[in-house]
Formats: structure tokens, C-alpha cells, sequence
């Protein structure tokens, strides 16, 4: 009996495992953004890109926004683990706002400047380039954040607004609590580090990222030594970890708002955000509303999210809590299916083919 | 009797695991607290402090060495986004003219619509004049016809009366005519 669970070296299994695991460091890197797309505008580094629907049954195009932490190919990095594709095949015509990398020239932009210069502007640029009437906002993370604020002062005709995995109320986080003590009392001044750095580093947005979730962070590699023999599965992993190790940096005016108005006076949950002299009224949002949260989000809690079903002033609004992590979310194609399924109703079906 | 192999590297993943869990569990507990904040901000201040040095240091050098400064590559990079804005807001202003003339197109189009209608009706107007003209000279003619159809009863309404003189003229004879006869008979009779 003994003898049976002693396993059998399989020698040709264990030269694949290692051989794969090895080359990992030497190989480039890996393709991403298989869905095929088309620049519509380009401002600074950032990009507008539109993803042509399949076959087109809906009139409302989706415009999503992301994060301002990591780039946005998590949204389309593999055939198979792709929202962008789900969308494109159901018949949606998608744009997205990618912000590229900031270099140091861009430490001056702040949220005033992304909502307005990039966001509000590349929700214009989406409408003339389609032709259509109204239009779906989908913010995810941060990017959920930065598109509440723009709906509450939006002009432009938005039909629907979707918020995945979105931090609204900043008194509550993940930040282990004395930390976050010492953020908001001014123990821990990043004014005069930002001063200094122009930008804050993509290794120190990592960094930041990572002591909060965690401090050691081995198991993608054991994950990876684990499976190493299967090709498919090196490949998966390799697009994975060039997204996780693909911080950029933050630009630092952006970064000082977030951290003051946002983080230390929680302004955005208080209705006394302004951008270009204009107060962000959350109950100013009355269109149709979703809001997407993971259970297992080990980034951006339930609660943070929470008070935005309060705040708005929508009637037809829908809260979804999903067994799934902050990116497996998205990866897993459970974002993809319930905003589809939410959407089907509320996008009109399309006119023009 | 378990059919299962035994894995080597799914137990060190699994032990692996639960150990960067604890580690992480005890770093998090560990630097959880006043304590380590302060040193976090003694760190962060003298970092900050020791690049703010280096950063004018070097630009002393730099300007020394008669270089451009990473804030002058920036400052240039600035120029060239500011540009690329004033492009922006052109072709926006573009879009503007272009819709404020396809809105004129279409009043135009609508404007030549309703003047093809005008010309349509006028066309319509000008045939029904004709046809009222061409129907009021047959008007006149069935007047003039009336006209003399009067005259003609007029002249046999005097005929008519020329006759009913002269039958009274003509009884008047008659009468006359009986009463002498009568007489000549009367007078006939008183001779006899």
C-alpha cells in the first residue's frame, strides 16, 4: 500500500516543468490585447480605442474606463479571458480609455484634468465616432470612481452607468488601521514626497499596492513550479504576471487629490468634491445604475461600494455581489455575463447593422 | 487503498502558501501601530530630503555642464501636449461648423422642399386659372345667347300683344258688324 503513493518520476514531465519554468526570466513579453481594435483619439498617452461589435444588435455603445494603477489589458488579455471580447461578440460596440503611462511631464495632471480632459472629451470623441444618441459608461476599480464623478457632472447623454470593484467611501479600506491613522492625521506626508518625485514610481505604486495586500507574494511562482509541465496553462500565467508586475506610474497631482480629498476628507461620500468649480453631487446621477462587487476583493471592500446606491438619485439601480476576487472578477468572464445580461434591456436594440 | 499519487510539489505549494499567509498575517500585525508609522514617516522624510539635495545638486551640475534639466525636457514635452490640445479644440471647432452646416443643409432642403410644393400649387393655380378663363368665355357666350333668346321673347311678347290688340280690334269689327247686321235685320223687320 505503501508503495503506491510514492510517486513515479516521470522524467520527460519534469523536463518540460523545469525547462518552462526557467525560460520564464528569458522569454518576452507576452501578447496581450488579442480583440481587434482601432485608435479613434489620441491625447497625450492616452488612447481611445474602439472594438467594432461582431455582429451589432445593440445602439448604446460601452465605454469603459480603468484604473489608474495598471493597464488596462486585464480587460482583454487572452482569447477566452477577455470582457472586451464577451462584449464585442454579444453584439456591443466598445471604446476604451486607456491613459497609457505618464511620463514626468504629466506630474501637474489631476483628477480635474482626467475627468474633464480625458474622460469627458473621449465620452464626445466615442458618441460623434458612433453615431449614437446615448451612450453606457463602465468604470472598473478606480476607473469606477472616476466615472461617478463624471456622471454626476456629465452633459453628455449617458444611458446607463456601471461600477465594478469601485471605491466611493474612503473611510473605510483594507489599510491596516494605524496606517491609515497616520495617512489621515499627516504623520505620513506624501505632499513633500510628490514635491520631490514629479511622479510616483510605478515600483512604489507596486509597492504600496503590495504591503497592503501582501507583503510576501511567492505563490504565483509555486502556482507556476506547480504547473509548469502544461504549456497552456505557462502561457495563461505569463500574460497574468505581466499584468501584476505591469504597475505604472501615478501621476503626482492626481495622486496627491486622491490621497487628500479623497482618502483623507472622504469629499466624494460628502458631496463636496469639486471639479473645475463644479461640486460632484452624487445625487446628480440618475441614470440607470449597476454596481459589481467581488466577495473575495481583498482591495476595495463591499463597503466602500455600498454607499453609492444611497447617494444616487437613479430609480432603476441593481447591486450584484459575485464569488470571485478583485481581477478574477473580470477574468473569470462573471463582469462580462452580468453586464451583459443587465444591459441587454437597457441598450436598445440596434438600428443600423 | 487511494488511487491518488502523491504530488511533491502540490504539498510544498500548500505549505508555501500557509506560510507567506502567516508571514503576511505577522508583518501586517507587526507593523500595525504607532510605532512603525513613526518610523515610516522618519523614513519617507529623510528619503525625501536626501533627493531633494541630490535633485539640486544636479541641477547645479547640469547647468554647469550648460545641459537641459529633466523639468526642461518636461517644460518641452508640455509644449508639444499643449499643442496637440489647441489641435484638439480645432477639430472640435471643426465638428461645430460641420454640424451648424449640415443643420443649414437641411433647413435648405427642407426650404426647397416646401418651394417645389409652392411651384407645384402655383403650376395647379395656373391650369384652374385656364380652365376658369376658357370657362368664363363660355359663359359670356351662353349670355349673349340668353341675351338674344330675351330679345327674341321680348319681340314675341310684343307680337303677342300687336296680336291681342288686333283681336280686339279684330271683335271690336266683329261686334260692330253683328250689331249692324242686326240693325239692317231690326230695321229690315220694322220696315217689312
Amino acid at each position: 500500500m505503501a508503495t503506491e503513493t510514492i510517486p513515479k518520476i516521470d522524467f520527460e514531465k519534469e523536463i518540460k516543468r523545469w525547462n518552462h519554468f526557467m525560460n520564464i526570466i528569458h522569454e518576452s513579453d507576452p501578447e496581450v490585447n488579442p480583440t481587434p481594435r482601432q485608435a479613434v483619439w489620441k491625447k497625450n498617452k492616452a488612447t481611445l480605442w474602439h472594438y467594432r461589435a461582431e455582429e451589432k444588435k445593440y445602439d448604446t455603445p460601452i465605454f469603459i474606463i480603468y484604473s489608474l494603477i495598471n493597464q488596462p489589458f486585464i480587460l482583454d488579455l487572452a482569447p477566452g479571458s477577455s470582457v472586451i471580447e464577451i462584449f464585442v461578440q454579444r453584439g456591443y460596440d466598445v471604446y476604451l480609455l486607456d491613459w497609457g503611462i505618464p511620463g514626468y511631464e504629466d506630474k501637474d495632471i489631476n483628477i480635474d484634468d482626467y475627468i474633464v480632459d480625458y474622460i469627458q472629451k473621449g465620452v464626445r470623441r466615442a458618441l460623434r465616432h458612433s453615431g449614437a444618441e446615448e451612450i453606457s459608461v463602465l468604470g472598473y476599480c478606480l476607473g469606477g470612481t472616476f466615472a461617478s464623478i463624471y456622471a454626476a457632472i456629465a452633459k453628455e447623454p449617458i444611458k446607463n452607468l456601471i461600477v465594478a470593484t469601485v471605491p466611493i467611501d474612503f473611510s473605510v479600506s483594507f489599510v491596516p488601521d494605524k496606517w491609515a491613522e497616520g495617512l489621515r492625521d499627516g504623520t505620513i506626508n506624501i505632499d513633500r514626497f510628490i514635491d520631490v518625485y514629479g511622479v510616483v514610481p510605478a515600483s512604489y505604486v507596486e509597492g504600496m499596492f503590495r504591503s497592503i495586500t501582501s507583503p510576501i507574494y511567492n505563490s504565483p511562482y509555486l502556482t507556476l513550479l506547480n504547473r509548469a509541465y502544461d504549456k497552456k496553462f505557462v502561457e495563461k500565467w505569463r500574460r497574468m504576471n505581466s499584468w501584476t508586475s505591469g504597475h505604472i506610474p501615478f501621476a503626482g497631482e492626481a495622486f496627491r487629490q486622491l490621497n487628500n480629498d479623497l482618502y483623507k476628507e472622504n469629499k466624494l461620500v460628502k458631496n463636496e468634491m469639486t471639479i473645475r468649480g463644479e461640486r460632484v453631487h452624487l445625487g446628480n446621477i440618475n441614470m440607470s445604475l449597476l454596481v459589481v462587487n467581488a466577495k473575495h476583493d481583498h482591495l476595495v471592500l463591499e463597503e466602500q461600494s455600498l454607499p453609492l446606491l444611497d447617494l444616487v438619485s437613479s430609480e432603476d439601480k441593481t447591486y450584484e455581489l459575485v464569488e470571485a476576487g478583485h481581477i478574477s472578477l473580470a477574468l473569470s468572464g462573471k463582469l462580462a455575463s452580468i453586464v451583459n445580461e443587465w444591459l441587454a434591456s437597457r441598450s436598445g436594440e440596434a438600428t443600423t447593422k | 487503498m487511494s488511487n491518488k499519487t502523491y504530488d511533491p510539489y502540490e504539498m510544498f505549494k500548500k505549505y508555501t502558501d500557509q506560510w507567506e499567509k502567516q508571514m503576511n498575517d505577522m508583518i501586517h500585525l507587526w507593523s500595525n501601530t504607532r510605532e512603525f508609522v513613526q518610523y515610516a514617516k522618519a523614513g519617507t522624510d529623510s528619503h525625501t530630503w536626501f533627493l531633494e539635495q541630490l535633485r539640486k545638486n544636479q541641477e547645479v551640475l547640469i547647468s554647469q555642464w550648460n545641459l537641459p534639466t529633466k523639468k526642461d525636457v518636461a517644460n518641452v514635452a508640455k509644449l508639444s501636449i499643449q499643442t496637440e490640445e489647441k489641435l484638439d479644440s480645432l477639430e472640435e471647432q471643426l465638428w461645430k461648423l460641420q454640424d451648424s452646416v449640415d443643420s443649414s443643409n437641411k433647413e435648405i432642403e427642407s426650404i426647397v422642399e416646401i418651394s417645389s410644393d409652392i411651384i407645384k400649387i402655383t403650376k395647379q393655380l395656373k391650369s384652374e386659372l385656364t380652365k376658369t378663363k376658357k370657362d368664363l368665355a363660355e359663359t359670356k357666350k351662353l349670355r349673349s345667347e340668353l341675351e338674344e333668346l330675351r330679345n327674341e321673347i321680348d319681340d314675341l311678347t310684343s307680337l303677342k300683344e300687336d296680336l291681342s290688340v288686333l283681336k280686339a280690334v279684330m271683335k271690336d269689327d266683329h261686334d260692330t258688324e253683328v250689331k249692324t247686321e242686326e240693325e239692317q235685320e231690326l230695321l229690315a223687320a220694322n220696315t217689312k
